[in-house]
C-alpha cells in the first residue's frame, strides 16, 4: 500500500463550509476565463454564469466549459440535518441516501446501474444545513442526467425495504468508523460536546441509537417538509450549450412542489464561557487525538479574509505555528493544525491534533501555549506577508474542475454571496493589514480560559491528564450517541 | 481530514492503473480541440546527467504543479531498514546546505507554493503546488535538496517521532491499516513487496545515519528521477531551468536491480488478526499483475466490474442482496513487479466472516467460470474513458498521469494510447485473467476478528 501524504499537514480547511458535504475535493487551478495580470499575482475570477430563476422558487446557474467532455453539478437543497425534529438526528442522512435508492421508473439496482453504467458519478450527502447532491457525466449524458437528478429530487420512491436495509447499514457504519481513523469522527464527538442542544450539536449521520428510531413515516415527512422546488439551488458547469440546457432544466424541475414548511434557520451560536473537557474511552488506543476550541465566525463574517490569514498562520499549512511545535520541532505527532469550520451561524474554530499516548499532557500543554502566546504577540511582518503569499497561491487551484467551480457557485448561491467572494479575494487578502488581523485574533481566535476540549484515547493512561484541563465528562467510543448523555459522571 | 474508509480506493492512479480511454469519439463539436491531438502540449528533454524532464503546458491555467519521481520505494528494503524509502521522503524536507532546516518548506509558503510527497512499494514522489511566479525559487529548491541533503542526526531523531505517529494513525490505530501490513507480509515469502512502505515499528526506531546517507547516493540521483512539471510554463523556459540549476548535480552508477522473484504460490495461506474491535474485516490479496503487463487493462476492467460502484457485482450480492457486508472495495496494485490484487469486505457488528467469505468465493468462481457479459464490459469501459477526463482536468492528475506512464509503462506516451488498449479488451481476455488470479492457491485471506476487551477494558466500562 502506499504511503500517502508523506508530510501533510492536517487539513486545515480555510473556511470550509460545511453547509454541504464536507468532501474535499482535491485539485489544482482554475477555470480558462481568469484576468491574466502581468503581475506576479495571478487572479482567479468566477465565471460568469447563466442565472435562472423558476417559477417554484429554484435557482438555477450555469457555467459552459469545453476542455473536457465533461459535465458536472453541485445542487443544494436547503434544509439539510437542520430539518432533522430532535431525537431524530440522521433523518437527512437517510433520506439523502435513500434518494440514490430507487426514483422515478428505476428500482434501487436499476439506478445504480443507470448512472454505472455510463461511468458517470452521483452522491448525496446531509449537510448541517442543505442536502448536498453531486454528479458529474460526460457530456454526451447530460440528458439522462438530468432525468437522473430530476427523479432523485422529486419522485424518490422510499421503498420500505431498501429503507430497513438502510438504516441498519448505517447504523453499522458509524460503529465500524470507530475502527478506523479516528481524525475524522472527533469533529463530531467536538460539536456534539461543544454545541450540546443547539441543532449545530448533531450528528450529521445521526447516532447508532437515533437512527435506530427512525421510520418511513418519518422520511415522508421529511421529504415533505424540507424538499421542494423553493428549496433547490442547482449549479451546473460544463461541455453544453447553456440555452439547451436551460430549458431541459427547466421541463425537469419547474414542477417540482415546494417544500411544506418554512426552511429551518439556525439560532445564533455564541462562544462559550469557561473549560470543559469531553474524554471519550477508546481502551485499545495507542494515540490521543484532541481537539480544542470554541465558537468561531459564520461564513458571511465580513472579516472572513482576516480570519482566514489568521488561520493559515496559526494551523493552516505545513509551516503553521502549531504544525512546526508539535511536528517539526518536537516530533510529538505526524500533524497539528487549526480549522474554521463556518456556516450561516458561527461554527467551530480548533486547534487539533494527535500523539502517543505518553505524550498527551505534553501535546496539549504545547498547543494551548502556542493558542496563547499567539492571541497575545499575532503576527510578524515577514509572517503576515508569507501568509498573504500563500492564500494566494494556493486559491486558484481550488477553482479548476467543472465540479469545484460548480461547487463554488452553489455555495456563494446559498450564503447569499456573490462574485465577488472569489473575485475579490486576491485584493482584499492583498490589502489585510496587521491591526486588523490582530483584531481578528482576538476576536474569533479561543483564549487558554474558555475552550471546549474533545479527547479520544485510553481513559484509564490520560484521566488525569484531562483533569488537568477542567472538568472531565467521559464517556466511551462504544457508546451508540456522539454526545455524552445528560447522567454522564462529571469527574 | 475526512478519509475514505477504504483508503485504497483513491489510489488507482497511483499504482498506474490510472483508467485511460478513448472518449474522443463522442466529443461534442464544441469541445476544445487540445485533446485531439492528444500529447500535443507535452514536450520532453533528458539532461546530460539522465534526468528526464516532461512539460504539459497549459497556458489558461495561473498555477503549476511540479511532481519529481525517484525509483526507490519499499521494494528496495531489506530487514532492519524496513520503512526507510518513506523515512527518507520525510528527510528531503529537513535541511540541505543552503536552505537549512525547516527553510525548504518556509521559503515555498512564502512564494505562494505548497507541497507534499508520497512513497509507495516502487517510488517516492515528490510534489510542489505553487503559482508561476514562483517557478525559479522552486528550481533552487529542488536542486538544493538534490545535490546536497545534509541528513542532520538531531533531526533525524525527531523525525523518527513523527513517522512512527504517522504509523499509528495509519496501522495501529486503523483496523483496516493494521489488518491489510498483515496480509501483505504474508502474500509474499521472498519478494521484498512483504515489507510494509510505513516499516515495521523496531526499524523505524532504529535506522542509522549510513543508511540514510547510502540511500541518498544510491537513489537520488539524477539518472534515477522523472521531473514532470504541468501548467502554465513553456517548455523552454523549464527546460531552460532545469538545465541551469538541476543539470550540474552529477549522474550515479545505476542502482542495484531488485532480483528476487516470488515463487509461485502454491496454496491459500490465511492470517488472523485478533484485537478490540466494533466490527469484523475480511481481506483477500491475489497474486496479479506488473502494472505494464498486457493483461493489466483487463484485470482493472474486471476489479471494476466486481466493486465499483452500487451496480458491481460484489456491492450488490454481498451488501445489497445478503447484507453480510456494509462496503466492498477493490484494488488492483500495478507496480514494477508482479503486484497484489486486493478485495476488502468490511462487515458489520457482529458480522458472519464465514458466510461473508463463502459468498465472496462464490461470485469469485462465478466470474471465473462464466466470464462476463458485454453490458458490463461496456460499463467498465465507460467508467474508465469518465475517469480519464476527470484525471486530466488538473494539473495535478495531468502530472501524476504522465508520471506513472512514464515510469511504470516505460513511456508518457502510452498515456494517449491506453484509450484503446482498454477498448480492446475482450471478454474472453477478462475471463482468462479472472481464472489467472482469482485461483485460490494464488490467494492470502485475512480476517480481523473483534475480541472482547480484557479485564482492564471490562473495569474501564464499568466505572
Amino acid at each position: 500500500m502506499t504511503v500517502l501524504n508523506g508530510k501533510v499537514a492536517l487539513a486545515a480547511l480555510l473556511m470550509a463550509s460545511t453547509a454541504g458535504a464536507q468532501d474535499s475535493k482535491a485539485g489544482q487551478a482554475p477555470t480558462a476565463q481568469q484576468a491574466r495580470k502581468a503581475s506576479v499575482q495571478d487572479a482567479v475570477k468566477l465565471p460568469k454564469a447563466t442565472v435562472l430563476q423558476l417559477k417554484n422558487g429554484a435557482k438555477l446557474l450555469l457555467v459552459e466549459k469545453h476542455e473536457v467532455p465533461l459535465v458536472a453539478f453541485s445542487a443544494m437543497v436547503r434544509g439539510g440535518a437542520l430539518g432533522d425534529p430532535e431525537g431524530k438526528e440522521g433523518l437527512a442522512a437517510l433520506t439523502a441516501e435513500l434518494l440514490q435508492k430507487g426514483a422515478g421508473k428505476r428500482d434501487a439496482w436499476q439506478f445504480a446501474e443507470a448512472v454505472d453504467s455510463v461511468g458517470g458519478s452521483l452522491s448525496v450527502s446531509p449537510g448541517r444545513e442543505a442536502l448536498d447532491v453531486h454528479g458529474q457525466f460526460m457530456a454526451r449524458d447530460t440528458a439522462l442526467m438530468v432525468e437522473l437528478l430530476s427523479d432523485m429530487l422529486m419522485r424518490p420512491r422510499f421503498d420500505a425495504a431498501e429503507l430497513d436495509k438502510m438504516r441498519e447499514r448505517m447504523v453499522s457504519e458509524l460503529a465500524a468508523q470507530k475502527d478506523g481513523d479516528l481524525r475524522g469522527l472527533i469533529g463530531t464527538y467536538f460539536q456534539a460536546f461543544h454545541f450540546g442542544a443547539h441543532p449545530y450539536g448533531r450528528p450529521m449521520s445521526g447516532s447508532e441509537s437515533s437512527l435506530a428510531t427512525l421510520t418511513r413515516e418519518d422520511v415522508l415527512a421529511y421529504a415533505k417538509a424540507q424538499m421542494g422546488g423553493d428549496r433547490l439551488i442547482l449549479s451546473v458547469v460544463g461541455d453544453f450549450d447553456a440555452k439547451k440546457l436551460a430549458k431541459q432544466l427547466e421541463a425537469a424541475l419547474g414542477g417540482w412542489a415546494r417544500a411544506s414548511a418554512p426552511a429551518p434557520v439556525a439560532p445564533p451560536t455564541q462562544p462559550a464561557k469557561g473549560r470543559r473537557v469531553l474524554l471519550v474511552d477508546k481502551p485499545d488506543a495507542t494515540q490521543t487525538y484532541f481537539w480544542a476550541g470554541n465558537t468561531g465566525i459564520s461564513r458571511t463574517d465580513p472579516s472572513r479574509v482576516d480570519v482566514s490569514l489568521a488561520n493559515t498562520v496559526l494551523g493552516g499549512r505545513f509551516t503553521s505555528l502549531l504544525n512546526t511545535a508539535l511536528r517539526v520541532k518536537s516530533g510529538l505527532t505526524y500533524g497539528a493544525g487549526s480549522l474554521v469550520l463556518a456556516n450561516t451561524q458561527p461554527g467551530p474554530f480548533a486547534i487539533s491534533s494527535y500523539t502517543k499516548t505518553e505524550s498527551t499532557g505534553q501535546a496539549l500543554d504545547m498547543a494551548l501555549d502556542v493558542l496563547a502566546s499567539y492571541r497575545q504577540q499575532g503576527m510578524d511582518d515577514a509572517t503576515l506577508a508569507s501568509a498573504k503569499a500563500y492564500v494566494l497561491g494556493q486559491f486558484p487551484p481550488t477553482l479548476e474542475t467543472g465540479l469545484q467551480i460548480a461547487s463554488k457557485l452553489s455555495e456563494l448561491a446559498f450564503y447569499g454571496l456573490d462574485a465577488s467572494d472569489v473575485d475579490e479575494f486576491a485584493a482584499k487578502v492583498g490589502g489585510a493589514d496587521k491591526a486588523r488581523i490582530q483584531a481578528a485574533i482576538q476576536r474569533v481566535v479561543p483564549s487558554r480560559e474558555d475552550l471546549t476540549l474533545v479527547l479520544i484515547g485510553k481513559a484509564s493512561d490520560i484521566r488525569e491528564v484531562a483533569r488537568k484541563y477542567g472538568t472531565v465528562t467521559e464517556m466511551s467510543i462504544t457508546d451508540p450517541h456522539f454526545a455524552p448523555q445528560a447522567s454522564a459522571a462529571k469527574k | 481530514m475526512l478519509r475514505q474508509k477504504l483508503l485504497v480506493t483513491g489510489m488507482l492512479v497511483l499504482a498506474g492503473t490510472a483508467a485511460c480511454a478513448q472518449g474522443r469519439s463522442s466529443r461534442t463539436e464544441t469541445s476544445a480541440t487540445a485533446a485531439s491531438k492528444p500529447g500535443a502540449q507535452v514536450k520532453t528533454k533528458t539532461l546530460k546527467n539522465g534526468l528526464k524532464v516532461i512539460v504539459w503546458s497549459d497556458p489558461d491555467n495561473p498555477s503549476v504543479s511540479l511532481f519529481n519521481f525517484f525509483r526507490v520505494g519499499s521494494r528496495n528494503e531489506r530487514p532492519g531498514i524496513t520503512g526507510l524509502s518513506h523515512f527518507f521522503e520525510h528527510m528531503m524536507f529537513n535541511g540541505a546546505k543552503k536552505y537549512g532546516p525547516g527553510e525548504f518548506d518556509r521559503v515555498m509558503e512564502a512564494h505562494g507554493g505548497r507541497n507534499n510527497a508520497y512513497t509507495s512499494e516502487d517510488v517516492t514522489v515528490y510534489q510542489d503546488w505553487f503559482p508561476r511566479s514562483a517557478l525559479e525559487t522552486i528550481f533552487d529548491l529542488e536542486a538544493d535538496r538534490l545535490s546536497s541533503l545534509a541528513i542532520d542526526p538531531k533531526v533525524v531523531e525527531s523525525e523518527r517521532g513523527v513517522v512512527y505517529s504517522e504509523r499509528r494513525s495509519s496501522v495501529d490505530n486503523n483496523n483496516a491499516g493494521l489488518l491489510m501490513e498483515q496480509v501483505q507480509a504474508t502474500a509474499f515469502v521472498a519478494h521484498p513487496y512483504q515489507i510494509p512502505v510505513i516499516g515495521w515499528p523496531s526499524d523505524i526506531e532504529s535506522w542509522k545515519q549510513e543508511d540514510l546517507e547510502r540511500y541518498f547516493r544510491t537513489y537520488y540521483a539524477p539518472n534515477n528521477a522523472t521531473l514532470i512539471v504541468a501548467g502554465a510554463v513553456t517548455p523552454e523556459e523549464i527546460f531552460s531551468l532545469a538545465e541551469k540549476y538541476l543539470e550540474p548535480i552529477p549522474a550515479q552508477p545505476a542502482p542495484e536491480p531488485v532480483r528476487t522473484v516470488e515463487p509461485p504460490q502454491q496454496g491459500e495461506r490465511r492470517v488472523v488478526v485478533r484485537k478490540l474491535a466494533q466490527a469484523p474485516l475480511l481481506q483477500m490479496a491475489f497474486h496479479g499483475l506488473r502494472g505494464r503487463d498486457e493483461d493489466a487493462p483487463a484485470l482493472d476492467l474486471l476489479v471494476r466490474i466486481l466493486t465499483e460502484g452500487d451496480s458491481s457485482r460484489l456491492h450488490r450480492r454481498l451488501v445489497e442482496e445478503e447484507q453480510v457486508a456494509i462496503a466492498v472495495g477493490g484494488y488492483q496494485g500495478a507496480g514494477f513487479d508482479p503486484s497484489l490484487t486486493w478485495v476488502l469486505v468490511d462487515l458489520p457488528p457482529g458480522g458472519d466472516l464465514g458466510k461473508a467469505e463463502r459468498l465472496l468465493d462464490e461470485e469469485l468462481a462465478k466470474v471465473v467460470s462464466e466470464g462476463i457479459t458485454d453490458a458490463e464490459l461496456r460499463k467498465a469501459k465507460n467508467i474508465v474513458v469518465a475517469d480519464f477526463w476527470r484525471s486530466l482536468e488538473t494539473n495535478s492528475g495531468r502530472a501524476q498521469a504522465l508520471g506513472t506512464y512514464e515510469v511504470f509503462h516505460g513511456d508518457w506516451q502510452k498515456l494517449f494510447g491506453a484509450t484503446d488498449r482498454y477498448e480492446a479488451v475482450t471478454r474472453e481476455q477478462v475471463r482468462k485473467v479472472a481464472a489467472k488470479v482469482f485461483a485460490k492457491n494464488n490467494r492470502t485471506v485475512g480476517v480481523l476478528v473483534p475480541e472482547a476487551g480484557s479485564d482492564e477494558a471490562k473495569k474501564e466500562a464499568a466505572r
